[in-house]
C-alpha cells in the first residue's frame, strides 16, 4: 500500500507517456509536413511545461516572501530548473523540425529568440541562486528575480500575434481532431512528467539544504570558541 | 520627512556622487560612442546600409553599453551607507524610488549623449523625431527600473558584475524591441502607439513589482 502510494504518480506517468508515444508514431501523419510534423509532440509540450514550470516558479516565489516558509523557495527553485530544461529541449526541438520545414535550424523570429531569451533569463535566475551562500538571502534575492523574471512569459506567449512571423500563431482550432488529440494527450503526459520530476527535486532540494546545514554546524569555530555558527537549521524551522 | 522628500534626497545623492565621477559622461558615453564608431568597420562601411542599421545598433548600444551605467559605482552602496540610510528610517519604496529615478536619468543622458553621433554617423532617417521625447525617457525608466532590481538582487556579490548583465539583458527584450520597432515605426509612417503601450507597460509591470520587492529587498542584503 505504501509503495503504491509512493509510486502511484509514477506509474501514473509512464502510462500517460507511453500511450502518448504510441500515438505519436501511429496517428496519421500530416498531409503537407509528413512525419516531420510528429515533433510537434514533443516540441508544443515542452513549451507548454516551461511555461507552467516558470509560472510556479512565480508562484513559488511570491508565496515565500508572504509566507517565508522554505518549501515556496525550494518549490520555486526546482520548478525553474525543469522548466530550464524544457525550454531547452522545445528549443531544440523546435530547430530539427525547422531545419527540413523551414530550410534552416534558426531563423530571426519573434517567437525563437523571445523563448531563447527566456531561457537566459532563467539561466539567471538560477545562477544568482548559486551565487548567495546563505540560504535565507538567497530564497529572498531569488524570490524577487523570480517575479520579476516572470514579466518575459507574455511576451513569448504573445510575440507571435504581436509581430507577423514566420512561426506559427496559435492554432488550436484549425487542427484536425485527430492531431489535436494527440497533441493533448502529449501535453497531459508531459504535465504528468514535470509532476513526476518535480516531486523529485523537491525530495532532493529538501536532503541538500539538510545536508548544507550539517555541514555548516560540523565545520570547526571560525573564530574561536567563543563565537558559534548560527544553525541553519533555525532557517529550516518552517518545513 | 514625506515619502517624495525621501525620494527626492535618495536621487539628489546619487546624481551629486555621479557628478564628482563623471563616470557616464566621461567614460561610459565615450566608449559607448567608440562602439558605434568601430561597429561599421566590422559590417562594412555602406552608406545606405548604415543608414539602414544604424537606429537598430543604437539600441543595441544603449541596451549593452547602459549596463554599465547601472553598474556605475554611485549604484552601489556599501554596507555602512546601507546600514545608515536604514537608521535614518528611509521607507525602502522610496530608496527604491530615489535609485531608480537617478539611474534612469543617466540612462538618458547617455542616450542623449550618443544621439548626435548615431546622426553624424550614421545618418538616419529621422521622420517624426519629436516621438524621441517619449520613447527615450520610457526606455530609460525600463533601464533604470530593471537595473535598480538587479543591483539590489546582487548587491555584496563578489559576482555581480558579471551577474547583472545575465540578469539584466535578457529581461531587456520589451525595451529594446519597443524602441526599435517605434522607430522603425517612425520611419515607415505606421501607427507606433502599440510599441509605446508595449513600453509603457513593461514600465509599469517592473515599477510595481520594484516598488513591492523593495521590503524584501532591503531584508535581503542586510
Amino acid at each position: 500500500m505504501t509503495m503504491i502510494r509512493r509510486f502511484w504518480l509514477e506509474a501514473a506517468a509512464v502510462l500517460i507517456v507511453a500511450g502518448s508515444l504510441f500515438r505519436s508514431f501511429t496517428v496519421e501523419a500530416d498531409v503537407v509536413q509528413g512525419d516531420v510534423q510528429r515533433i510537434m509532440y514533443v516540441h508544443v509540450p515542452s513549451a507548454w511545461l516551461a511555461f507552467l514550470a516558470f509560472v510556479v516558479t512565480m508562484i513559488g516565489s511570491v508565496a515565500w516572501l508572504r509566507t517565508r516558509n522554505r518549501r515556496w523557495d525550494r518549490l520555486a527553485a526546482s520548478s525553474a530548473e525543469i522548466g530550464v530544461v524544457f525550454t531547452g529541449l522545445a528549443i531544440l526541438a523546435g530547430m530539427i523540425w525547422a531545419r527540413p520545414v523551414w530550410g534552416q535550424f534558426w531563423t530571426w523570429e519573434p517567437r525563437l529568440v523571445t523563448t531563447a531569451l527566456l531561457f537566459f533569463v532563467y539561466l539567471g535566475y538560477l545562477a544568482l541562486r548559486r551565487a548567495v551562500v546563505d540560504p535565507v538571502q538567497r530564497a529572498q534575492r531569488a524570490a524577487i528575480m523570480g517575479i520579476v523574471a516572470a514579466v518575459q512569459i507574455p511576451i513569448v506567449y504573445y510575440s507571435v500575434n504581436w509581430w507577423r512571423s514566420l512561426h506559427q500563431a496559435s492554432s488550436r482550432n484549425s487542427i484536425d481532431t485527430p492531431l489535436r488529440i494527440t497533441l493533448l494527450l502529449g501535453v497531459l503526459a508531459f504535465t504528468f512528467v514535470y509532476a513526476v520530476l518535480l516531486r523529485r527535486r523537491l525530495e532532493l532540494a529538501h536532503l541538500e539544504e539538510e545536508l548544507e546545514a550539517r555541514r555548516f554546524e560540523a565545520s570547526p569555530d571560525v573564530a574561536g570558541a567563543g563565537i558559534t555558527a548560527p544553525s541553519l537549521a533555525k532557517a529550516n524551522k518552517h518545513d | 520627512m514625506t515619502f517624495w522628500r525621501q525620494v527626492y534626497e535618495i536621487a539628489r545623492k546619487d546624481l551629486l556622487v555621479e557628478s564628482r565621477t563623471a563616470e557616464v559622461a566621461l567614460m561610459t558615453a565615450p566608449f559607448g560612442a567608440a562602439a558605434l564608431i568601430m561597429i561599421p568597420l566590422a559590417i562594412g562601411t555602406d552608406a545606405p546600409l548604415l543608414t539602414d542599421l544604424g537606429p537598430g545598433l543604437y539600441w543595441i548600444v544603449v541596451l549593452l553599453f547602459g549596463i554599465l551605467v547601472i553598474l556605475r559605482k554611485s549604484a552601489v552602496d556599501g554596507g555602512p551607507q546601507r546600514d545608515l540610510v536604514r537608521l535614518l528610517g528611509i521607507d525602502p519604496a522610496a530608496r527604491f524610488t530615489g535609485a531608480t529615478i537617478a539611474t534612469s536619468l543617466l540612462v538618458l543622458l547617455f542616450e542623449v549623449a550618443l544621439g548626435p553621433v548615431l546622426v553624424a554617423l550614421y545618418n538616419p532617417d529621422l521622420r517624426g523625431w519629436p516621438w524621441l521625447f517619449l520613447i527615450l525617457p520610457l526606455v530609460a525608466i525600463g533601464m533604470g527600473l530593471l537595473g535598480t532590481i538587479a543591483s539590489g538582487v546582487t548587491t555584496s556579490l563578489g559576482t555581480r558584475t558579471s551577474l547583472t548583465p545575465l540578469l539584466v539583458v535578457p529581461l531587456a527584450l520589451p525595451l529594446l524591441l519597443g524602441a526599435t520597432q517605434a522607430f522603425e515605426g517612425l520611419q515607415l509612417g505606421g501607427s507606433i502607439v502599440p510599441w509605446l503601450v508595449l513600453l509603457f507597460a513593461v514600465d509599469l509591470a517592473l515599477a510595481v513589482s520594484g516598488i513591492l520587492a523593495s521590503g524584501p529587498l532591503e531584508e535581503a542584503v542586510t
